[in-house]
């Protein structure tokens, strides 16, 4: 098969005499205009562009089922937007040469005898070596403080540390007490004289925090279309929270094997509007302070 | 490599007293005494144990059931007695009993017990050969993968089955767990076992492993490891998956102590294994073959020990305190009686990370291993391969919380682990640049080996990215617990390991076996397995992001389509590695024969004959370059070169005027 490196290595422009360009330069231009990495990078721009489009498959994938329904789970879809945009070129990079090579660009043997003639004798390169481990350090780094500051960000509104008072509408967040065991949620609603309930209620655009425990193994409470999950384990109490942004019915699932039964140990969040909530509250049996 | 003669002549050694027949007690064991004296042994325990309880229980009992803890010590002891009862009749104690008699081991004694001059009944027995021991670790690898495969396929069935219930869900849950640990135990080995024992001693120049007898009592601790762990689908089964989250696990039937003796028995193996290896690779390797002339395969399994050595431990103690809960009924993991399950779940991924990489690193190395001999080019930036497979040895250490996010445990340190997380991607990507730089401009040779690369740099880029969405706290929010985890990790351990282990098992096949593997059959039953990877684990991605957990038996019937693709692609990979298998079996019987340097390399093991002879070399070897010197000077560069001195020569020019 004939190959681009068989024929005479192309004649490098020769430099304009005199110049006074730096020689990398000359090297870069050189090197770009090689014919395999003018297609190389053309492959990397179509890669590319099929991941990003790709991103848009996995979030719409993800909000089949309703979603986003709070503002955590709109941070964790434009997280997976961001991340996957940022890895897009070099992964579309990395693509881009395995399939150039595996599809025969620099040529290729197919014989059951090993190839007489070996390739160019590349021990290294100190420009591509800098280049590539730099660019990966910054594209990790900047992995890194995008996490950091979006973990920031829905562990506040996780957690409560946004003060009632500085909550929006100065509303009063609602609490809830979740016992996972097998294989069953319960929801106790303290603030409104402890009434019990196997399905979560929650008034809309109020923030709900969740005090999580199990009466037996690891369960773990997952509102998955509000993107929040917490492990409920025995023995201990773990807090989460989320303030739910859209009405509807969405699904509550155990996300931690719990057993045999661990497959139907789901139930329903229902977000409703606070007069509806609070009827509800009164029909259960409990009392509404508004 | 090229060698030099180095004379090695042995010097007239006095051998100690020759007690009996060369071998003594060694050569009426192999197999099947084994297995009769395990069996018996177990039955002994069993007994006696009973009779013990059954008095402890004090009056009025009439069997050990009145004891709180029920037959936990019973089924413990007796499973005690089968590993004990294997070692002893495979022959494993006879080394310390005889030293204790006063009988030390003589030259014919060691002869003997290398296998010299016998036929294939030293495959059964205790013996010390490292080849011996590499053929029996990859034969248990193929039997381990076949076991897993099975339950593989029934987990699918379930799965695809979207209208009924296959199983009972305690059987459906024992199936998860079994296929879990079983795949895990086979892929940690199936580099370091069949290749880091037959092959990198003979890479290294050495006629055998550091300590040839803990080598043999590594490879039938795993064998005697294994019937616990396959027992507990008749004891009521593990039905907590392969994590065993207490206090789930203390829950479990009887089954739960198989796991946790074949656990504690496997460390044992693991670490004798990574002691053994370490040894051989620092101290033994040949004249000449410094830091920087070592292949890069040893350098991945010598990473792959010593994660193996420092974290399996950790694993052990979770099994050792989770049985003693089970049976002394003490309260590490109870958290009514002052326990912490946080403490196992650290104590589990402890090892439960590190041993991710344990997988990865020798699959990995040994495909950067022969990647230069099938494009006839050297391995791009040698040193820059071995600082990504020490970063991640090292960075392997601090990583494991990620597996605990969503505990609840702590959530500050989400942040640091985060960050280490992400920052394991550097070396990591060390690696990738390797790979595409050896690929850069060269020619492939298109056999099996060489396509195995780019199936495991398509999967690596897969498993990566989605990788980096699972260590971002926040999306793991999401998607932690959820398919799509599962998905991911295939996609690492069987789409990185398994598929990187097939081309590297390919590669070293005719070393080995002293026959190449059958190119078609092989090539078929690989890319079928790859294609039905692809499908099943691609809808298995779209189901976790639907939102679909893990290890369920029913769902959602949004999940369905999803689950049926993925479930037909399983049954893809199912006839694929079939293919393969008959691949293997085909070829190891009558395959093309190999000469003694099946590919054209240049490490040491293609410089002695195949099939390769006791004590692998005639004199030993000594290493005067390096392991890659492929290539023909590079017509860019001498252009570049050009383009430089006249640049410079014009610049100097410019300067002066």
């Amino acid at each position: 098969m004939s190959t681009i490196d068989e024929r005479p290595a192309p004649q490098a422009d020769e430099p304009e005499s005199p110049t006074n360009r730096p020689a990398s330069m000359h090297l870069v231009k050189g090197w770009l205009q090689r014919p395999y990495v003018r297609r190389l990078l053309w492959i990397t721009v179509a890669i590319t562009a099929v991941i990003i489009a790709l991103s848009f498959v996995m979030v719409a994938l993800m909000n089949m089922s309703g979603g986003p329904a709070s503002s955590i789970m709109y941070e964790i879809e434009k997280t997976m937007y961001v991340l996957t945009i940022a890895c897009a070129p070099l992964m579309a990079a990395t693509l881009a040469v395995l399939t150039y090579s595996w599809w025969g660009g620099w040529g290729s043997v197919k014989a059951d005898e090993t190839p007489a003639e070996d390739g160019p004798g590349i021990q290294t390169n100190g420009v591509a070596v800098v280049t590539w481990v730099t660019f990966c350090s910054i594209l990790a780094g900047f992995l890194v403080v995008w996490g950091l500051v979006e973990l920031a960000t829905i562990t506040s509104s996780s957690y409560g540390s946004v003060p009632a008072n500085q909550q929006p509408n100065n509303v009063k967040p609602i609490d809830v007490n979740v016992t996972g065991q097998q294989w069953l949620w319960s929801f106790d609603y303290p603030d409104a004289g402890n009434i019990k309930s196997d399905v979560l209620v929650l008034p809309v655009n109020v923030p709900a925090y969740f005090n999580v425990t199990s009466l037996d193994v690891v369960h773990s409470f997952w509102v998955v279309e509000e993107g929040v999950k917490i492990d409920a384990n025995p023995g201990a109490i773990t807090n989460t929270g989320f303030t739910p942004t859209k009405l509807g019915t969405f699904n509550v699932r155990c996300a931690e094997l719990c057993g045999l039964h661990h497959a139907y140990m789901e139930t329903q969040v229902k977000v409703v509007t606070q007069e509806q909530f609070n009827s509800w509250i009164r029909e259960q049996g409990g009392t509404t302070t508004s | 490599m090229s060698t030099a003669v180095a004379i090695h002549e042995e010097a007239h050694v006095p051998q100690p007293r020759q007690v009996g027949k060369p071998g003594g007690f060694l050569r009426r064991t192999n197999f099947a005494t084994a297995l009769i004296s395990g069996i018996v042994t177990a039955a002994i325990f069993w007994v006696i144990t009973d009779k013990i309880t059954t008095a402890v229980a004090g009056t009025g009992a009439t069997n050990s059931m009145a004891l709180p803890s029920g037959l936990n010590i019973n089924i413990t002891m007796m499973y005690i007695g089968w590993v004990l009862g294997f070692m002893g009749g495979i022959g494993a104690f006879a080394g310390p009993i005889r030293w204790f008699l006063g009988h030390d081991l003589t030259h014919a004694d060691a002869e003997y017990m290398a296998g010299k001059d016998m036929g294939r009944e030293k495959f059964w027995k205790f013996t010390t050969d490292h080849k011996v021991v590499g053929i029996q670790y990859l034969v248990v690898t193929l039997i381990l993968f076949g076991l897993g495969g099975l339950l593989a396929m029934l987990i699918r069935t379930e799965l695809g089955a979207t209208w009924t219930e296959v199983f009972n869900p305690n059987f459906y849950n024992s199936i998860i767990g079994t296929h879990g640990i079983v795949m895990i135990i086979a892929m940690i080995i199936v580099i370091s076992g069949p290749i880091g024992n037959f092959i990198v001693p003979i890479m290294c120049g050495a006629r055998d492993m550091a300590f040839p007898r803990l080598n043999a009592l590594s490879i039938w601790l795993l064998v005697a490891a294994v019937p616990p762990l396959v027992s507990n689908l008749l004891m009521g089964g593990i039905r907590d998956g392969w994590t065993v989250y207490q206090p789930l696990a203390d829950q479990a039937p009887i089954g739960m102590i198989g796991y946790q003796i074949c656990i504690i028995t496997f460390a044992f193996s693991t670490g004798i294994a990574s002691v053994n290896l370490i040894t051989t690779i620092v101290k033994m390797r040949a004249a000449g073959m410094t830091w920087s002339r070592t292949p890069i395969l040893v350098y991945g399994i010598l990473g792959s020990a010593i994660m193996g050595l420092v974290w399996f431990p950790m694993y052990q103690y979770s099994q050792i305190l989770a049985l003693s809960d089970r049976t002394l009924l003490t309260s590490f993991f109870v958290p009514a009686s002052g326990g912490s399950v946080w403490l196992y779940e650290n104590l589990f991924w402890l090892l439960g990370h590190p041993e991710v990489y344990v997988i990865v690193i020798p699959a990995t190395a040994g495909m950067l291993e022969y990647l230069p001999v099938f494009v006839r080019k050297p391995l791009f930036s040698y040193r820059l391969a071995v600082a990504g497979i020490f970063g991640v040895v090292g960075l392997s250490a601090i990583v494991w919380v990620h597996h605990m996010y969503m505990t609840g445990w702590a959530p500050q340190s989400n942040y640091p682990f985060m960050m280490s997380t992400e920052m394991i991607s550097i070396p990591f990507s060390f690696l990738v640049l390797v790979v595409l730089g050896t690929m850069w401009r060269g020619k492939p040779w298109k056999r099996l080996p060489m396509m195995a690369v780019y199936a495991v740099v398509w999967d690596k880029v897969i498993g990566g990215i989605t990788g980096v969405f699972l260590s971002d706290t926040p999306v793991d929010q999401y998607m932690h617990g959820s398919m799509f985890v599962v998905a991911h990790f295939h996609y690492m351990l069987m789409g990185a390991g398994l598929f990187g282990a097939m081309g590297v098992i390919a590669y070293f096949f005719p070393k080995m076996i002293g026959r190449y593997l059958n190119e078609f059959w092989g090539s078929v039953g690989f890319w079928t397995a790859f294609a039905g990877f692809q499908l099943t684990f691609m809808s298995m991605f779209a189901a976790g992001l639907q939102g679909m957990p893990r290890r369920v038996l029913q769902f959602d019937s949004l999940f369905n389509v999803s689950n049926w693709i993925s479930t037909i692609g399983a049954y893809i990979i199912g006839i694929g590695m079939l293919i393969f298998l008959y691949a293997i079996i085909e070829s190891w019987r009558n395959g093309i024969p190999a000469p003694d340097n099946p590919w054209g390399g240049k490490t040491l093991e293609n410089f002695t004959s195949t099939p390769v002879p006791h004590e692998n070399f005639p004199v030993l070897p000594v290493v005067t370059e390096a392991p890659y010197n492929f290539g023909t000077p590079d017509p860019y560069e001498l252009a570049d070169d050009a383009i430089m001195q006249a640049t410079e020569g014009a610049e100097k020019v410019s300067a002066r005027s």
